[in-house]
């Protein structure tokens, strides 16, 4: 059965995830909060990212938890156009709320941010590019350079078991 | 507890893939040291057994806990984070001795047969000493600490998540092989004296402390990221800075002086001590008892009830009559229907994947054969099957034109052909076997039994003889005759294969007839190398030799040819050619019987033919010989691809049902299912070529030509993963 285990668990460590974070967006205070953004991955491209918000207090920086959070998003020339409500739920920093998006068009996409909280209510605004789809050979290259290494690989071993035996 | 603190202690970011890995990696030692444990257990202690899980749990922590979700916005986060990987990981799993308990966990044949050659080549013996020398590591070790903290890596590994796997894979490596000597281990015997592990310790320890002082007294903050990301709790970017040098100051200090002053004070007391000599027995790999599925607790003693086929048999029946009624009766809408869902979602991508993961468990369930069991207790069959019918060809030629009405008709689409098919079903079985004697339908007929024959060749299970030997005693044969336990007829191989003689799984159905019928429970469910049978040419028992048989040939280049056509149909640019010509010809039917005339018999058979011939000219056998052996070497290729495709079916639909889980692992799944059955495939024919060439250059020009279509069927299958597929059954297309 290890066997088996080994490929499979090679095939399951190689699947990509994005974690919530990484680039910086948006940072902007309004109110008595500071709300920032970050998109992951980097560069954004076509195709899955994972959008996700660090809102605080203004004064002293304490992570507020307790917010609503929706986000929409616009692309000008395309005109496409969904929204997201991101929850803590869906981060893994539980510090921050995240949802997984879908970029479907390259290009200069809106960004419109609107948080509540206690009544409260407090909007930011801001732009970003997503870069065209990568090429999916290219993100699955590695899969692909397989066969070509164990077979090189496969050669060394058929070339030592050779000499050893004229030897 | 603080509702921040309880958010922050709960930010894991648990990547279940590591966490596997670590696990499979901490079972194999754990399997090595069980067998080492009772041979050195002086050597080999349960204090080593902690050390190596301590190890494994400190990656764990390092690179699934809230220090790695909070080192995107904390330095010192992050610093915690690479102590863990440089300087506690390592060493606690050098300790533990790892290398050969490692080596003994592993199976056999990856110790023996692919490991072994490397590991005795002197070559790569004295690659190993290099990069263990003490200047080559100090140098490593230095270099990767130094290298990756410069502003431009440091960000850019907190930019891109592959380059933060990089940097972390650097400092771990790196840190490996620092450690390796100071701590020694085994295979590799100490370079220096122990004595000057100190300065290399210290020498370290100083290039550590020029770094931290760097990061403490800085008046600016040198990472770009760490200057933009939001700041939490009001520490600023510079205090965070100033705190993650004193983190790499302090404890990384210790790290390297704590083993200092231990070796100091073991030079001092006494002599240093080599490590005994490990006995060469110990390195001597046993043949362990073949693994037996039969024998496993709980599951073995199901599977041996006389009656655990028949109940599993019934469930099918009930589950196909529900479907084909739900097929006539129910929404004539695929995804809506039973008949549209289960057969060609669930149940294709599970028979597949049983065959990878166990045998033929299809045929064992097969719910065809049930009624005409119960009619032959009351009415036996006369007839035995025609000699001259006794091949594959009526199942090659059932294949082909299944294939193409699939296409044709858009069988997946009409539940209620889909139900039709299956009344159909088991109408032939019945009417086959009301006439003919044994498992006729199923031996010279069946084209799903055909599908599961070949593709069980590659599967790690057969139904195998245990100890040849008390065959070799017996002379009853109940395995094939059957017997008459406690006034229970016991029936025995109805496909004709008489188990001393039965090679592999072809033509097997896992009906276990012979598992009862041996009086002396001698036959099993035992692990077979997957493949095997494809590269030998052994006549068995029911079957011939597979490489003498045009028929097995032809029904395997129908199989794997069909997998790539049957796939390919359903991509977007295929469907789009397919529609252009529909719209110039009027009629999908031509269309479809084009492609799969040229697809599905007239490429195969020319491409066979031509690499036969080709292969003749380095080896002196006939075409026919040649190309019915390396046929076969194509199986698994062809099972990949019939795998990656439904598989790719059966997750997605489950994606569909479940689509907050991350399925982004389906393309690599299936890439790698194509890697493992081309790589494969090439190694079968090698063999193959071997056993016609005399020579290694000559077994590869007699195997090029294959090679070549088994590394154009592979392209085809890369290229229909990266294709937009149309997903059949599913509301989502």
């Amino acid at each position: 059965m290890t066997r088996l285990l080994l490929p499979a668990l090679a095939i399951v460590a190689q699947a990509t995830t994005f974690a919530d974070g990484g680039t910086v967006q948006l940072r902007k205070e309004v109110g008595n909060l500071a709300i920032t953004v970050f998109t992951s991955p980097a560069p954004l491209s076509v195709g899955r990212a994972d959008i996700s918000l660090l809102i605080q207090n203004r004064i002293g920086l304490e992570p507020v938890l307790d917010a609503d959070v929706r986000v929409i998003l616009h692309e000008e020339i395309s005109n496409s156009e969904f929204q997201v409500d991101p929850t803590r739920m869906q981060a893994q920093n539980k510090l921050l709320y995240a949802a997984p998006v879908i970029f479907s068009k390259p290009g200069r996409w809106h960004l419109a941010v609107a948080v509540g909280r206690n009544g409260e209510k407090a909007s930011v605004a801001g732009t970003f590019e997503v870069a065209p789809a990568p090429a999916r050979a290219a993100a699955y290259a590695g899969y692909i350079a397989f066969p070509p290494v164990m077979i090189v690989l496969f050669a060394i071993r058929e070339r030592l078991i050779r000499r050893k035996s004229r030897g | 507890m603080d509702p921040i603190a309880a958010a922050v202690l709960s930010s894991w970011s648990l990547d279940w893939g590591s966490i596997c890995l670590l696990l499979a990696i901490g079972a194999l030692y754990f399997r090595g040291w069980l067998r080492l444990h009772p041979e050195l257990p002086h050597k080999y202690t349960i204090g080593k057994l902690g050390c190596f899980a301590g190890g494994l749990l400190t990656i764990l922590l390092a690179l699934e806990s809230p220090v790695d979700t909070f080192g995107a916005l904390l330095l010192q986060a992050h610093m915690i984070q690479h102590l863990l990987l440089i300087a506690v990981a390592p060493p606690l799993l050098l300790l533990a001795q790892p290398v050969l308990p490692l080596l003994r966990g592993l199976p056999r044949w990856i110790f023996k047969d692919a490991l072994g050659p490397f590991l005795a080549s002197p070559e790569l013996r004295r690659v190993g000493q290099a990069i263990v020398h003490p200047v080559v590591t100090w140098l490593a070790f230095s270099a990767a600490i130094v290298v990756w903290h410069t502003p431009r890596l440091y960000d850019l590994a907190l930019r891109s998540p592959g380059w933060h796997q990089a940097e972390h894979a650097c400092f771990f490596w790196a840190a490996v092989l620092f450690w390796w000597q100071v701590i020694g281990v085994w295979p590799s015997h100490p370079i220096w004296p122990e004595w000057a592990m100190i300065p290399y310790l210290l020498f370290a320890g100083m290039v550590n402390m020029g770094l931290s002082a760097v990061l403490s007294f800085s008046d600016h903050v040198i990472y770009a990221s760490y200057a933009a990301a939001p700041r939490l709790w009001g520490i600023s970017a510079i205090e965070d800075q100033a705190a993650a040098g004193g983190i790499m100051w302090v404890p990384g200090s210790i790290a390297m002086l704590l083993p200092a002053a231990i070796l100091g004070m073991r030079a001092l007391q006494t002599r240093r001590v080599l490590p005994a000599a490990i006995p060469s027995r110990v390195l001597t790999r046993r043949r362990p008892r073949q693994w037996d599925l039969l024998r496993i607790r709980i599951l073995g003693p199901i599977l041996r009830y006389r009656h655990f086929r028949r109940c599993v048999q019934a469930a099918m029946l009930v589950l196909a009559v529900v479907v084909a009624i739900h097929g006539f009766l129910g929404p004539q809408v695929a995804p809506m229907n039973l008949a549209g869902v289960l057969p060609w979602t669930h149940w294709r991508g599970l028979a597949v994947l049983a065959l990878l993961m166990a045998g033929n468990l299809f045929c064992m369930a097969c719910p065809f054969t049930l009624p005409r069991d119960l009619v032959r207790k009351f009415v036996s069959p006369r007839y035995h099957w025609p000699a001259f019918l006794r091949s594959k060809w009526i199942a090659v030629g059932l294949l082909v034109t299944y294939l193409w009405a699939y296409e044709a008709f858009a069988l997946w689409d009409r539940p209620s052909a889909t139900a039709w098919i299956i009344v159909g079903y088991f109408a032939a079985a019945f009417a086959v076997d009301s006439v003919f004697k044994g498992a006729s339908f199923c031996k010279y007929v069946c084209p799903i039994g055909q599908f599961h024959f070949v593709h069980s060749l590659v599967s790690p299970m057969q139904v195998g003889v245990r100890q040849a030997s008390v065959c070799g005693s017996c002379t009853t044969h109940d395995c094939i005759r059957g017997n008459a336990q406690q006034s229970t007829y016991r029936r025995g191989c109805e496909l004709q294969l008489f188990q001393p003689k039965k090679l592999g799984n072809f033509d097997c159905t896992f009906c276990l007839d012979c598992v009862h019928a041996c009086p002396q429970q001698n036959v099993g469910i035992l692990y077979a190398v997957p493949g095997q049978r494809l590269r030998e040419d052994q006549s068995g028992s029911g079957i011939g030799s597979l490489s003498r048989r045009p028929d097995v040939a032809a029904l395997v280049l129908v199989l794997v040819f069909g997998a790539f056509l049957n796939a390919a149909g359903m991509t977007e640019p295929v469907m789009m050619w397919m529609h252009q010509w529909h719209a110039r010809l009027g009629s999908m039917l031509p269309v479809v019987t084009v492609m799969y005339a040229a697809g599905l018999l007239i490429a195969p058979v020319l491409l066979a033919v031509a690499c036969g011939w080709i292969s003749r000219l380095g080896a002196r056998e006939a075409w026919k010989d040649l190309t019915c052996s390396f046929t076969l070497a194509l199986v698994p290729v062809g099972f990949s691809m019939w795998l990656a495709h439904f598989s790719n079916h059966f997750f997605a639909w489950w994606g569909s049902v479940i689509p907050a889980w991350n399925w982004n692992w389906i393309p690599s799944l299936e890439l790698s299912v194509l890697d493992l059955g081309l790589l494969l495939t090439l190694y079968t024919a090698w063999r193959v070529a071997g056993r016609f060439a005399a020579g290694g250059r000559m077994a590869l020009a007699i195997m090029s030509p294959w090679a070549v279509v088994a590394g154009a069927l592979y392209a085809m299958g890369v290229w229909i993963v990266f294709q937009p597929m149309q997903m059949r059954g599913m509301v989502m297309h």
